[in-house]
């Protein structure tokens, strides 16, 4: 099953069904031209093609990751962790999987998070974190104080 | 009495009988059953890993003596292990999984140790369920250079490792490292792992194994362009790793920081890309002479794990190139694995594609065995 | 006769296939079978429909280690074990972990993204060894790696073989 099967089924009806979710991977969301491909490419296979995680081993982002893009504690903590901080996506190419998966995967309560600007990913990634698991929980206790947070527990 | 004439006509037949008898050997004496002693250890005895994908629960590390060309023994090794030996070669280290059931149920991983003086396994720590189960390497379990410290890569798939103590058999702690692999000792309570971008994390540890500090390398290599495989080899002063398009990398650990020496190439401009490196254990340097032993094959992109049709030769000090050796043109499959004894008279081993198993004289080349299908899946070679 | 050297033949390679290591054997005997190096000597009856029926498969096929999807594969072809490219046998599991490459398809000159899940739970199946490492990586960058045991976060990690189940159409 593939990712694009949301986005597609609105658009192109009366198009071949090839050529349809082809136009909609393209159409997808401009702003971030590729960011869905990357997400399958360089994140899913640990992160789920629904962004869910594995509960107890891998973190979910759905959801998540527009909670934690809420406050600037939890985007400099997004922007360290091993996935994105050591990845092979350039700067923009991160600052796009990201802003897509927050748009695809919102939150309600953490509605209209900012979109990451490549500057900001260029000023914060480069530094990846020491104990991830340590600032997680930190980050979590944090933004649970002021509003909307991810679980604690995965 | 007359002696019946039954009797007296088996007369002769017994008189012939026991003459003949005379002539036939006298039985062989009862045997006495014993457990075979392994010999004093030599240069020559290399441990042989077998994966035995096919049976992958029950891999297992095989001790053959490279002079006799004789199996000395073996090493039960679980599920997709790791290996190492210590500093010393008096310890085999396995780190392995078991499941409860075989096939089946609450996964278990450890690291044993063995004697090799008796092969026998000597003790073992308990792990929590994380350790890296992967191709063979150095580097998933390795000990100090002081074999203070065991060194346990963990891929969950979030990357760590574990910090053991072998003598007191306790595990320290675990540290975690951002995603960057592999247990490279780098150094007095250091550890240094690759990281996804090219960089080199080295943490160093206090005097009970916890993280005292840690930093981060620039990128020694491109990941995108030319990765380096992991397989590694020790040098003199540290380790080198060699890249899918045969560049030489080697790191200097016996500073503050690691410093790493500038590439060279394995191969020529005409040659680079044509001929690679390759396979499972891709290469072996003999520290004393500087000679290094490359399996090379001719292929593109995406034969990174093609096993070498030549072995080259070179000498890692002048990055010359002192032979070719022709190992498919001699008979042999494809060379997957190789290392070299680090004595004066030095035998390399090499495994091939069709598991067997080939010594070599180290200095000349010359073929001296061939022992077919040494294991089942031969793909790495230790020697202490 | 003529079945029973078929027999032979085949009853040979595939010990001979579980005899070797995992690189390349398995993969030129598929590219030798596939390309007709070896099977014209055999007095192959192809007018027989068992006879037929034990031909190997050819590159187009999912039991073959050269079929397109298998670029990047590292392991045992499913579709040998009772599963097929996109299912595990009956009474494994598939590894919700896995890495993602990209493989081309010659048919339609497409190249798609592959997804290359492990199934786990029981030993290796041991049957369609395959590994082909198209634009693979080392294990320190785990997203494009097939040395990996992908079963590791399975509740019983136990490898038994490999699919390759198409995601979608890569985008240049």
């Amino acid at each position: 099953m593939t990712g694009r099967a949301a986005a597609g089924g609105q658009r192109g009806a009366a198009a071949p069904a090839l050529l349809a979710a082809l136009a909609s991977l393209a159409a997808a969301a401009p702003a971030h031209a590729g960011a869905e491909q990357n997400y399958i490419l360089y994140c899913r296979g640990c992160h789920g093609a629904d962004a869910e995680g594995v509960a107890g081993k891998i973190p979910p982002l759905a959801g998540a990751l527009a909670r934690f893009m809420r406050a600037p504690e939890g985007r400099n903590y997004v922007l360290r962790v091993p996935g994105a901080a050591n990845s092979a996506l350039t700067d923009a190419q991160l600052a796009g999987v990201l802003n897509w998966l927050a748009e695809r995967y919102p939150a309600a309560d953490a509605p209209q998070v900012a979109p990451f600007t490549v500057e900001e990913v260029t000023r914060i990634r480069h530094t990846p974190l020491a104990d991830v698991l340590a600032t997680r929980r930190e980050v979590v206790r944090a933004l649970a104080a002021s509003g909307a947070a991810p679980a604690a527990q995965y | 009495m007359r002696v019946p004439h039954a009797l007296s006509a088996l007369l002769p037949c017994l008189l012939l009988t026991a003459g003949a008898a005379a002539a036939t050997p006298p039985p062989l004496p009862a045997e006495h059953l014993t457990v075979e002693q392994l010999p004093a250890q030599t240069p020559h005895w290399v441990y042989i890993y077998d994966d035995a994908f096919a049976n992958e629960i029950d891999a297992r590390i095989y001790l053959f003596d490279g002079d006799s060309f004789r199996r000395l023994g073996q090493i039960g090794a679980g599920f997709d292990p790791a290996y190492n030996l210590s500093p010393d070669g008096a310890t085999t280290v396995v780190a392995t999984t078991y499941f409860a059931r075989g096939s089946r149920g609450t996964r278990t991983d450890v690291v044993e140790f063995t004697d090799n003086r008796t092969l026998s396994v000597s003790g073992e720590i308990v792990l929590p369920p994380k350790r890296a189960q992967t191709s063979p390497s150095l580097f998933l379990v390795a000990y100090s250079s002081d074999a203070h410290f065991l060194y346990v890569s963990y891929v969950t798939p979030e990357a760590s490792f574990g910090v053991l103590d072998p003598l007191h058999r306790t595990v320290l702690s675990e540290i975690d490292t951002a995603g960057c692999m592999l247990v490279i000792p780098s150094g007095p309570n250091r550890v240094s792992s690759i990281c996804e971008s090219g960089r080199l994390l080295t943490v160093t540890l206090d005097a009970q194994g916890r993280e005292a500090s840690r930093t981060m390398s620039a990128a020694f290599f491109d990941p995108d362009k030319d990765p380096v495989f992991v397989q590694g080899v020790r040098t003199p002063e540290g380790y080198a790793f060699l890249s899918f398009l045969g560049e030489v990398h080697a790191i200097d650990f016996r500073g503050a920081q690691p410093v790493f020496l500038p590439p060279w190439s394995l191969m020529s401009v005409a040659e680079k890309g044509h001929w690679r490196p390759g396979a499972e254990q891709v290469w072996a340097l003999h520290r004393g002479l500087g000679r290094l032993y490359v399996p090379m094959h001719q292929g593109g992109e995406g034969t990174h794990k093609d096993g070498g049709t030549e072995i080259w030769v070179f000498d890692i000090a002048s990055h010359r190139r002192l032979a070719r050796w022709p190992v498919q043109a001699q008979g042999l499959s494809r060379v997957v694995a190789v290392e070299v004894s680090q004595d004066a008279a030095p035998i390399l081993f090499a495994t091939t594609e069709r598991a067997d198993l080939a010594v070599f004289d180290a200095l000349s080349g010359h073929l001296r065995h061939l022992e077919k299908h040494i294991a089942q899946t031969p793909w790495m070679l230790l020697i202490p | 006769m003529m079945r029973t050297l078929d027999r032979l033949f085949e009853l040979s390679t595939r010990s001979l296939a579980q005899r070797t290591s995992r690189r390349s054997l398995l993969a030129s005997l598929g590219q030798l079978l596939t390309g007709a190096a070896l099977l014209p000597l055999l007095p192959i009856d192809r007018s027989s429909r068992a006879n037929a029926a034990e031909a190997p498969p050819g590159p187009e096929s999912p039991e073959n280690c050269q079929y397109w999807k298998y670029c990047a594969i590292d392991g045992y072809l499913c579709s040998c074990c009772g599963g097929s490219s996109t299912s595990c046998p009956p009474g494994t599991s598939s590894s919700p972990i896995t890495w993602i490459g990209t493989c081309h398809n010659p048919g339609d000159k497409r190249d798609y993204i592959v997804s290359y899940n492990d199934c786990c739970g029981k030993t290796s199946c041991g049957n369609c060894e395959c590994n082909r490492n198209e634009r693979e990586k080392p294990m320190y960058r785990p997203s494009r790696n097939n040395d990996l045991n992908w079963c590791m976060a399975n509740a019983d990690a136990n490898y038994h073989c490999t699919v390759s189940v198409i995601l979608g159409v890569a985008e240049k």
